[in-house]
């Protein structure tokens, strides 16, 4: 997982809080805040997006996990999807662990079966689910 | 006791006379080595432009700073690279181990996020760069000092050196399943590039912004040689070419050429030519191997307390922008037959 919101955060208030050395004053400095301001515009985009991103994302693998289900014994793994009725991050995410999980032994079943449609439908959604995370940046 | 006063004992002491040291600063970047400037100034008054480059308490990538000094040594004179001046592994006066290099004044290094860095110089610097890494990729590493201290893969092993080693980081690293550089490792494995062309010194972080240019087209120095091994040179070509370094320009790579100019530029140079096959493998794996290094920046971002913040950035930014471009390579490479 990439750092939470919560961690960047800290990050920045570590940051902004730690003194400089002497020898660190002037170029280093200003490095360490450049730094805060890209990463206090990812953490924007993680505030609006953020909790839509993860519900949209653990549908789509639910979606396509009980479509291969018929075909792909995947719910003997012992991992129990939690859901996503607490829209806290901390639980989408612990929601999303588990379906990630039987994807990923989907998909190395799916490969394993030369199971060529499924395969494409599994790498579709990986480039749907890179997409919906992507963060942008300001360019200089 | 500060640093200042560190590298003047250091200095005063392999010297045998009294130097001081003016202007230390810290430069930005870098996150595997705590890289400062200054001036040592002999007892004459001669000054002379340093950059030290010491191992912080924590790095993102554990990395040899004999290696590095070695790229140094074996590169200057050859490839434009400053020249080394001192390596202390045990660290000496500073306590921690470093190496000191000469400075190289007047450059400029574009940074990452930046549209458009190179300008109209963005030609011929472009035919610098790649010439430069082609150059490096023709040199015979037995005649080079680091290879003395560097494994030597065999021509059909060095894919599986490469992957081997980055799929282990990140399989050490991992916080939250990520089934996209998964998939992208078990395919690496499944469709092997054929053997390298010819081993050779791979820089192994050769990319924009690891390097100082004087902003109308001449390059000045190839920086940040940490990551150097033997390999395949076509991971640097590869590593050179990934999106992530590309400036948001989907025309040019690098910011500097297009991907047909740089290939031609390095194969001029290197005598290689560039196997279609291999280097999608190659590209692929580049993709892969930074998403290893940052799924390493996430986790030692986390577990330091969220301190260094630029680990936080490339754990984040960098990580996502790296799922994307494995996520589409995969599309493409199945769809062109890949098992």
């Amino acid at each position: 997982m990439t750092p939470t919101a919560a961690e960047l955060l800290q990050g920045i208030a570590m940051t902004v809080s730690t003194p400089c050395a002497p020898e660190e004053a002037s170029l280093f400095a200003a490095g360490r805040l450049g730094i805060v301001a890209l990463v206090s515009v990812l953490l924007m985009q993680e505030a609006e997006r953020g909790t839509a991103v993860r519900l949209a994302e653990n549908a789509s693998l639910r979606s396509l996990l009980a479509s291969a289900e018929p075909h792909y014994r995947l719910l003997a793994d012992g991992l129990s999807d939690p859901g996503d009725g607490d829209l806290t991050i901390t639980a989408l995410d612990a929601a999303n662990a588990v379906l990630r999980r039987r994807l990923i032994a989907l998909h190395v079943a799916v490969e394993s079966a030369n199971d060529a449609p499924r395969d494409i439908a599994i790498l579709e959604l990986y480039c749907g689910m890179a997409a919906a995370r992507s963060l942008d940046l300001p360019t200089a | 006791m500060s640093l200042q006063i560190q590298l003047e004992a250091y200095l005063s002491r392999t010297t045998d006379s009294r130097v001081a040291v003016d202007a230390l600063t810290r430069i930005p970047g870098g996150a595997s080595r705590e890289t400062y400037s200054f001036d040592a100034i002999a007892a004459d008054g001669t000054r002379r432009g340093l950059i030290l480059r010491r191992d912080p308490l924590g790095s993102l990538i554990d990395t040899d700073r004999e290696v590095e000094f070695l790229a140094y040594r074996s590169f200057h004179g050859r490839v434009p690279v400053p020249a080394p001046v001192a390596l202390e592994v045990s660290g000496a006066e500073l306590e921690r181990p470093f190496f000191l290099m000469e400075r190289i004044d007047g450059g400029q290094v574009a940074s990452p996020i930046a549209r458009d860095p190179y300008g109209t110089a963005a030609p011929v610097l472009g035919h610098a760069f790649f010439t430069a890494l082609g150059r490096v990729a023709m040199m015979d590493p037995d005649d080079l000092p680091i290879a003395a201290v560097l494994a030597q893969p065999t021509a059909d092993a060095a894919w599986r050196v490469s992957v081997d080693q980055w799929a282990s980081v990140f399989e050490r690293d991992e916080r939250h399943p990520q089934p996209i550089i998964r998939a992208a490792i078990r395919r690496l494995y499944a469709n092997p590039p054929p053997p390298a062309e010819r081993i050779t010194v791979v820089h192994g972080d050769y990319r924009s912004g690891n390097f100082l240019h004087d902003g109308a087209g001449r390059l000045l120095a190839l920086l940040d040689w940490e990551m150097a091994h033997l390999g395949d040179p076509l991971e640097d070509l590869a590593w050179a070419c990934d999106p992530l370094w590309g400036h948001h320009d989907d025309t040019r790579v690098a910011g500097l050429l297009s991907l047909p100019d740089a290939v031609a530029a390095w194969s001029a140079a290197s005598g290689l030519a560039c196997n279609p096959a291999a280097f999608a493998w190659w590209r692929l794996f580049s993709a892969v191997k930074g998403q290893a290094i940052w799924t390493t920046s996430g986790r030692r971002f986390a577990e330091a307390g969220c301190v260094d913040l630029i680990l936080g950035f490339s754990g984040s930014f960098t990580a996502r922008a790296h799922d994307s471009v494995i996520a589409e390579a995969l599309c493409q490479l199945v769809a062109g037959g890949w098992r």
